[in-house]
């Protein structure tokens, strides 16, 4: 879309305006911290929350959470969307994995992941066992479902052509059957993303010895609402750094379709 | 990504508006058209009778079209000598073997150009070749199409056009010995159709493949094909020989005349007893 030529100062403004009202509220924020309106107990000014950000950042105990919880939700993420692919292109494929699996899944799939917690307590104890489970559970059914979906759909007069020009087998499902359901699978590799965080966020709440929910439990013992903050904003800009990379992704892979291809 | 050198290639070919053809068009060992032969071949679908005993001989390098009412079959026929189907009775023999054996001597073309959206153009004439210089010759059989500027495209960005070509250079890649064509011209515009008959019948030419062609227009059934069989009730309802000397024009008399009879015929309506073949008309021999 081409748009008649502004002045600049107009398109400054049009990049501004966004801005305007998340500035104002910090402002407001800060004004009515400083005049005590706002009890640091309930929050803490912004000033301090960048204080303490750059103090835990300085003092490396935030890396350190950070790094933990990345591994944790990254490792999650390997385990149970690995296996919702697999088993995803299982029942996709072949029928007879279909009739024997997939009903079992669906109905796994009705029970709210959190719901199992109390079970995972018994079954893990609070050890890091239990938060891979629940992080490779919640991840599991949305790339399960999109990769099944996503094989299903693929276009059958593609599959005919490519069969009639001799392919099968491997090159087949390389060629024509992968390429053609990767859309759908990267839509349940970002919805599972955003999932990923959610459900590790409550797993480590519950318990931990490291890691942003540790962090942020502990510094609900001391008051510190500054440092709870941190933890918050750190989950929103991990959360927020795994959608972006997971729309590149989509970017890259899927550059061949209309959608992603720059307006002529 | 590409050998610079084939960029350079392709490059080299761009705005040539007749197809060029880079090298000498290099011929396998068994070249040629390949005989088709079939008898009494019968489909049903269910209990619904689609072809009934169809006994056809197609020559070496023959081009035959097929034309008809929708649904009479003529798409299911081209289904069933491709392999897509499996004929419910009657043989079907290439070369006077099972079609088993000449699978690869076959190559089909759709009537959308089915080109896989997630593959450049050149890489998708490249399909299914196993050979080191797979590119090299997709990018040769591109050329041959004209569209060798082409090569790095994605097929989302070709005119329907363009993707029918690439289609044909897909099949041609092989160098069949058999090319079934599956109304791949329907859904294009009057010029851009003239123009693919056109490229159809030079590539026929130079190749010598047998050609069989499904469509539903008449005059481009009488421009191309060497036979026009014309499918009603299940049968072959009509054989006629189209002895025009090539290339034909369609301004001319006995190409209006032949258009007309066969389009005439295709109108009759079906069950009537129509005879095997019309009567010779005397004059279109004298306005060629």
């Amino acid at each position: 879309m081409s748009r008649p030529s502004r002045s600049p100062f107009e398109s400054l403004g049009r990049r501004i305006a966004p801005w305007l009202l998340p500035i104002a509220v910090l402002l407001a924020w800060e004004l009515s911290s400083r005049f005590g309106w706002l009890s640091t107990r309930v929050l803490p000014e912004p000033l301090a929350v960048v204080k303490a950000f750059w103090n835990l950042a300085l003092s490396g105990e935030m890396g350190q959470h950070v790094a933990t919880s990345t591994w944790r939700a990254l490792s999650g993420f390997a385990i149970g969307g690995g296996l919702g692919l697999a088993l995803g292109l299982l029942t996709g494929s072949l029928r007879s994995a279909e009739t024997l699996l997939d009903s079992t899944l669906q109905m796994v799939r009705n029970i709210p992941t959190l719901a199992l917690i109390p079970l995972v307590i018994l079954w893990f104890g609070i050890e890091e066992s239990a938060k891979l489970f629940l992080v490779s559970l919640g991840v599991f059914f949305p790339v399960y479902i999109n990769t099944f979906h996503g094989i299903r759909s693929v276009d059958k007069g593609l599959i005919e052509m490519a069969r009639s020009y001799g392919l099968s087998g491997w090159a087949l499902y390389r060629h024509v059957i992968l390429p053609g359901a990767l859309p759908s699978i990267l839509v349940g590799v970002r919805f599972s993303l955003g999932f990923m965080w959610v459900i590790l966020i409550v797993a480590e709440t519950i318990s931990a010895q490291a890691g942003i929910g540790y962090m942020t439990m502990n510094a609900r013992e001391f008051l510190q609402t500054d440092v709870v903050l941190v933890g918050i904003l750190l989950y929103a800009l991990l959360g927020k750094l795994a959608d972006v990379l997971a729309k590149g992704l989509e970017r890259w892979w899927l550059r061949w379709h209309p959608s992603y291809q720059p307006a002529a | 990504m590409l050998p610079t050198q084939i960029e350079f290639q392709g490059l080299a070919f761009a705005g040539d508006a007749a197809p060029a053809v880079p090298h000498a068009t290099p011929r396998r060992s068994a070249p040629a058209g390949i005989a088709l032969q079939l008898d009494g071949l019968s489909k049903l679908f269910g209990e619904r009778e689609v072809l009934a005993d169809i006994d056809l001989r197609v020559e070496p390098g023959e081009f035959v079209a097929i034309v008809g009412r929708s649904g009479c079959g003529k798409s299911t026929l081209l289904r069933l000598v491709a392999g897509l189907e499996q004929a419910s009775r009657g043989g079907l023999k290439l070369d006077g073997e099972p079609l088993a054996q000449h699978r690869r001597d076959l190559r089909f073309m759709f009537q959308d150009a089915r080109l896989l959206p997630w593959k450049r153009v050149i890489d998708n004439i490249a399909l299914g070749l196993e050979t080191p210089d797979a590119h090299g010759r997709a990018l040769q059989a591109l050329a041959q199409v004209g569209l060798a500027d082409r090569a790095n495209d994605w097929p989302a960005v070709l005119s329907g056009g363009q993707r029918q070509r690439v289609a044909l250079a897909r099949a041609l890649v092989h160098a069949p010995r058999l090319l079934l064509l599956d109304e791949p011209l329907g859904a294009l515009d009057a010029l851009t159709r003239i123009e693919m008959q056109s490229l159809i019948e030079s590539l026929w030419k130079r190749h010598g493949f047998t050609a069989l062609l499904v469509t539903h227009d008449v005059s481009e059934a009488v421009a191309l094909a060497d036979r026009v069989l014309l499918i009603e009730d299940h049968r072959v309802a009509l054989d006629e020989r189209i002895a025009l000397p090539r290339p034909r024009s369609r301004g001319n008399a006995a190409f209006a005349a032949l258009e007309e009879r066969v389009l005439q015929r295709v109108l009759q309506a079906p069950g009537g007893d129509a005879p095997e073949t019309l009567p010779p008309i005397a004059d279109w021999q004298f306005a060629v």
